[in-house]
């Protein structure tokens, strides 16, 4: 097979292609729709990968947390979960005091939303997490401006916060400064002591919006630890990062002991460090891979299949052509490539479609849904590779039918 | 050009590469069931180059039959058959296709053109098959029409152009690759008297020109043009003489 036979199909191909605009349309269209799904999903995966891992990133690499629910990416709890105790302030002193391997406890208490007022202004999505002054430690987050939590605030229940900067925008003037106003949460007067740092977004959600109270001052306001809407959760962070281990050992030992866990029986706790919480992630974008990587087999076949249709149905109807062309010369070899490369030069255009389409649904979903989508170039290599597989997978029956045709019968085909 | 063309199979084969074609005692059956049918029965003759020669029948005759076999479509079931000297009586369907690709250029009564190509593409597509570059198949196919007089129709498809015209392009391309036999089915069967008369005009020319052809017909107007007639009858050869 030479580069003029290669051509020559090529320009067949085109041609045919042309002389049946619709039914090739059609054919092409369902090659995009499969590419196009195997393009979306890598990059949804991806996006959300690259997301995750900043994520993990920014809170540094060896953080311990515990937590009365088991490390999990689903907010279905179970029956006996919901039924635990609730961590408290004196386990987390507990932990501390107990263990060589650690080097700061956090305990902290978050709820999703609340109002919050200034002068006229209000918002009603800040989330309000009562923390510890160890909390910037170990979440490795800090203020910009003014000054963080003390022990002092924490001891004396003081209503003073410290605001993120979505918050700041939501309710202060450009030209405020905000340090020493007071503000009212849910009704209560806080004074705002500090701007923390801004610590951009996760999976679309803005993570300046928050306003950090004293654990004891938020406590005092909300004495119920009502799940979803409320968590308690106590962040430990190891000396190094060699003592992860034993800091988990040692919390697990005093943490079974605390909440009364009967000798074979399963912690009534979750813990996890951030290796453990990767492992999670890592296994359920595993899982979620298989059932993407399946939805996209079904697509590319559902097209492959569409080719596979309109190739038999070319076949038929060019009998008579392929009749000719044996007649004057062509082999079974060349009858085969012309289809295969027709096939192929389908699939192809399909596939073209779809990682440009790809393409602009990538950039659509970055610019207007909160889920982060990212076309690794890779991924354009699998596009350009699978449309042409299909092609060739789906292409050689019809092509081998048109390649064993008896030249006789072919030219008496009308 | 004086040797006797009546050929028995009981005869020497004295020279058997001195013709161009030359067939012994072929035979093509078909399995019908349990009968057999003998589409072709002890078939043999030669054809020297340079040579008119017209192979003419009732239908069911058996001269379809011996077209495709003439023209390497086809293997007979037995018998042998060399073409320019090679035996093709055994070959494989790529050899097959080779073979007919350099020896043999066809004429069908329907044309049988690519109807989405142009008359250059049609008759540029042996050419595709023997593996020449396009800038020498782009000059042959150019020189193969205008030798039919169509210099000015390269860019015409065939539902662009006559009868007359469709069949001189189906020439052009039967000749481009200059084979050893031009074969022609019932090359007028389509046409109307005048247009059939000015293809017999061109076969006519061409055979001046020293090129080999048959021509497989059921119309003696026709086959009278040849220099030799070849009559087949139930699968045998009836008859086979020279016109003048």
């Amino acid at each position: 097979m030479t580069f003029d036979d290669i051509r020559e199909s090529a320009v067949m191909a085109f041609s045919t292609l042309r002389a049946n605009k619709l039914r090739s349309a059609l054919t092409i269209l369902g090659v995009t729709v499969g590419v196009l799904t195997v393009l979306s999903m890598v990059s949804i995966i991806q996006g959300l990968n690259r997301s995750f891992a900043d994520q993990i990133e920014s809170l540094g690499s060896n953080t311990i947390f515990v937590n009365k629910f088991e490390p999990s990416f689903s907010p279905q709890k179970t029956q006996e979960e919901l039924q635990r105790k609730e961590l408290t302030i004196a386990d987390a002193e507990a932990i501390a005091r107990e263990s060589e391997a650690i080097a700061a406890v956090a305990p902290f208490e978050r709820k999703l939303s609340e109002t919050v007022r200034f002068k006229d202004k209000q918002t009603e999505t800040p989330i309000i997490l009562g923390v510890v002054p160890e909390h910037s430690y170990t979440m490795s987050q800090f203020v910009a401006e003014g000054r963080f939590l003390i022990d002092v605030d924490i001891r004396e229940r003081r209503n003073v916060a410290v605001i993120g900067r979505d918050v700041v925008n939501a309710l202060f003037l450009e030209y405020e400064q905000p340090i020493g106003k007071d503000i009212k949460i849910a009704g209560n007067v806080f004074r705002v002591i500090g701007i923390m740092e801004d610590q951009g977004s996760f999976f679309g959600q803005s993570r300046d919006n928050s306003i950090y109270i004293p654990l004891t001052t938020f406590q005092k306001y909300y004495p119920e630890v009502v799940f979803p809407d409320f968590v308690f959760v106590i962040i430990v962070r190891p000396k190094t990062r060699a003592d992860v281990a034993n800091a988990m050992a040692d919390i697990t030992d005093t943490l079974r002991r605390r909440r009364g866990d009967r000798v074979g029986e399963p912690n009534s706790f979750g813990i996890s460090s951030q290796d453990a919480l990767l492992d999670v992630y890592n296994q359920l974008t595993g899982a979620t891979y298989l059932v993407l990587t399946a939805i996209s087999a079904v697509a590319l076949m559902i097209g492959g299949i569409g080719v596979m249709n309109i190739m038999l149905v070319s076949v038929t109807e060019r009998t008579k052509e392929i009749g000719i062309r044996k007649a004057v010369g062509a082999t079974r070899l060349s009858i085969m490539s012309q289809f295969l490369i027709e096939a192929v030069v389908l699939t192809g255009i399909g596939g073209l479609f779809g990682l440009i389409i790809g393409e602009i649904v990538s950039v659509l979903i970055n610019t207007y849904s909160p889920l982060p989508a990212f076309i690794p170039i890779w991924a354009i290599l699998v596009a350009i590779v699978v449309s042409g597989g299909v092609g060739v997978v789906f292409g050689l029956y019809p092509a081998w039918k048109a390649a064993r045709l008896d030249p006789i019968e072919a030219l008496r085909f009308e | 050009m004086t040797t006797p063309h009546v050929q028995t199979d009981t005869q020497e084969i004295s020279h058997p590469f001195s013709s161009l074609i030359k067939m012994r005692d072929i035979w093509k059956t078909y399995q019908m069931g349990t009968e057999e049918l003998h589409a072709l029965k002890k078939v043999s003759f030669d054809v020297t180059k340079g040579e008119y020669v017209a192979i003419i029948g009732p239908s069911g005759s058996g001269k379809s039959t011996l077209m495709n076999l003439i023209g390497c479509l086809d293997t007979p079931t037995k018998g042998e058959y060399w073409i320019n000297g090679e035996q093709v009586a055994d070959m494989t369907d790529d050899e097959l296709a080779r073979i007919r690709n350099k020896e043999i250029g066809f004429v069908f009564q329907t044309f049988n053109l690519l109807s989405r190509a142009t008359a250059l593409h049609n008759v540029e597509l042996p050419l595709i098959y023997a593996g020449i570059s396009s800038t020498d198949r782009h000059e042959k196919a150019i020189a193969a029409l205008e030798s039919v007089e169509l210099g000015d129709r390269v860019t015409h498809k065939p539902n662009e152009l006559s009868g007359g015209q469709r069949q001189r392009v189906a020439i052009a391309r039967a000749l481009v690759n200059q084979p050893s036999i031009l074969l022609a089915d019932e090359p007028t069967g389509a046409l109307d008297t005048t247009t059939s008369s000015e293809i017999m005009n061109l076969f006519e020319r061409l055979h001046a020109a020293n090129n080999t052809i048959i021509v497989v017909t059921h119309e003696m107007e026709v086959a009278e043009r040849a220099e030799r007639i070849i009559m087949i009858r139930d699968g045998e050869i009836e008859s086979d003489k020279k016109t003048r």
